[in-house]
């Protein structure tokens, strides 16, 4: 999705231009450059003050069944609101009388547009909806007349195939993301397994397990490249912020509270964690975006217990009190 | 004390109010409502309102029936065709849009033409759509659960009875009413507007008063 600019909106207070990390929303168009717009990035729709900015999608959901009945009785009024139309801008030509002109051709035009949307209501809704392909191809097969625009509607049926094309792609997207979770959650389940069997002094099958799991990290890693899911760092910076933010405010409070609810101390416990690191993780995140260019070296301290991360080595660990030492550096 | 609702635009006049703006002091109960009096909103007439709850007179259908089938007249493809390059417009896909437009333009030259157009088969037309049309399509839609339709039909009908409203007062071949004020076509939902200036929203789709365009006399 790329973002859009509604002109009428927009009152050139340019925080766009300061967010935007491409440069694509300062152009002399009024509008913004689709081509250099990072794909669902928005840095821009949350930044603009006069909420003159929003993403359009690239692809569309399939359109809505409309029943053959309702198509009919829409069909029916649609047919009169277009002879109505057809009648009073002939009314709006021959007329003398310039107020009579001029109320024909308003009634004209109004009929256009009540048929438009009944027709619209009728199963034309989506310009690229299969209805329309439909329609494309039967008016080009039906018609024998020499001015018939062949051309155009090619066009029109090539351009709708390629939106297809990109639903197919998009199917094959989420296929991606799904195999991409699997194999994730897969390479941790292994990593526990292999560390269990070597507490048991089952070695070789903690090696298996090893093995295993970074075997199911090279797939995941590969699934989750083609998913188109890595962008340049600071997208992915980005990106992390939002992961990180959504687990610490929407996805672990209601956790922590049903767990408490259970009398589940454990899962409170880990669920408490990495709710409270997660926090930390996003404002780490945001302030490396914030300084990227920056070419002062910073080094990162980890928590072994809670996951969380210091950029110094703490008296003990801020959430889970484990003591400085324990810190891993990075 | 009664209230008359606005049968196009959903305006209403309650008695013990009247309408103040209007030198119609409150407690003035509906007869004594001057027949010059017109809707605040939308400029219908006085006789386009009806009675609050009161039973609806409108007519069952009497009946067309739905066709046995659907084929689409030349006006029809391009009222559709017209109508998708909006919705091309709208996703930011100048290149979509125009290509629908040139295949709206192709099937408004392939349009019948109208020969001897005449007042009077209009208004046959546009009542029969309001006699009958509208019950039966509201009726379908209703048992298809079609929220849109229905949506649309509700607009498609308070226009086609504003038109009609138009229509009555230029019965006698003038259209005087138009004279001294201006005329305005609500781009979304084709609401004909009389009045000075455009309305701060259109009175039957609400959209902002912006996207009314204006109609203008030819000298």
């Amino acid at each position: 999705m790329h973002a859009v600019r509604n002109i009428r909106l927009c009152t050139k207070d340019c925080l766009c231009l300061y967010v935007c990390p491409t440069g694509a929303t300062d152009t002399e168009t009024g509008q913004i450059d689709a081509e250099t717009c990072i794909n669902g990035c928005r840095l821009c729709v949350d930044a603009c003050p006069s909420h003159a900015i929003s993403l359009v999608p690239e692809v569309f959901p399939a359109q809505q069944e409309t029943s053959v009945d309702v198509k009919k009785a829409l069909n029916l009024l649609s047919e009169s609101k277009t002879r109505q139309e057809l009648t009073a801008f002939a009314l709006a030509q021959e007329s003398d009388d310039p107020l009579m002109k001029q109320m024909a051709q308003a009634i004209g035009m109004s009929n256009r547009i009540m048929a438009e949307d009944l027709l619209r209501e009728a199963g034309f809704m989506l310009p690229q909806s299969d209805s329309v392909k439909e329609l494309l191809h039967a008016i080009s097969a039906e018609n024998k007349e020499n001015d018939f625009p062949n051309e155009t509607v090619n066009k029109l049926i090539q351009l709708l195939n390629n939106n297809h094309e990109e639903k197919t792609m998009s199917k094959t997207t989420d296929n991606l993301m799904e195999a991409f979770a699997g194999e994730s959650q897969a390479n941790r389940k292994y990593l526990a397994f292999a560390k269990k069997a070597e507490q048991e002094g089952h070695l070789n099958a903690a090696k298996l397990f090893k093995a295993a799991s970074d075997a199911e990290t090279i797939h995941a890693l590969k699934h989750f490249e083609v998913a188109g899911k890595i962008g340049s760092t600071i997208e992915n910076l980005k990106s992390g912020v939002e992961g990180e933010t959504h687990e610490y405010k929407e996805m672990y409070p209601p956790f922590v509270e049903q767990a408490e609810a259970e009398g589940n101390k454990a899962a409170v416990r880990t669920f408490t964690f990495a709710m409270k690191a997660e926090e930390v993780h996003a404002g780490l995140y945001q302030e490396a975006m914030d300084n990227l260019d920056s070419q002062e070296e910073v080094f990162y301290y980890l928590c072994p217990v809670c996951g969380n991360i210091e950029k110094f080595v703490p008296e003990k660990c801020s959430i889970c009190g484990v003591p400085g030492e324990k810190f891993i550096k990075y | 004390m009664k209230k008359y609702v606005c049968s196009i635009c959903g305006y209403i006049y309650d008695e013990s109010s009247g309408y103040p703006e209007g030198d119609i002091s409150p407690g003035t109960v509906w007869a004594d409502v001057p027949s010059s009096f017109v809707c605040p909103l939308c400029g219908a007439s006085k006789s386009e309102f009806e009675e609050q709850d009161s039973p609806q007179t409108a007519s069952a259908s009497e009946s067309s029936n739905l066709p046995d089938d659907i084929s689409y007249s030349a006006a029809q493809l391009s009222a559709i065709f017209s109508n998708l390059a909006k919705g091309s417009e709208k996703q930011y896909k100048p290149e979509m849009s125009a290509l629908y437009t040139e295949l709206a333009n192709y099937y408004n030259l392939k349009s019948e033409k109208v020969n001897n157009p005449d007042f009077l088969s209009l208004r046959n037309l546009l009542q029969t759509d309001i006699s009958s049309h509208f019950a039966l399509a509201n009726e379908v839609a209703r048992k298809n659960h079609d929220r849109g339709a229905l949506r649309a039909l509700k607009w498609v009908e308070a226009v086609s009875r504003m038109i009609s409203s138009h229509l009555k007062k230029a019965e006698s071949g003038s259209a005087d009413f138009l004279k001294e004020t201006n005329v305005y076509v609500c781009d979304i939902c084709g609401f004909i507007y009389v009045g000075d200036e455009k309305p701060e929203i259109c009175p039957v789709c609400k959209v902002p008063g912006f996207k009314m365009t204006q109609v203008r006399r030819s000298a």
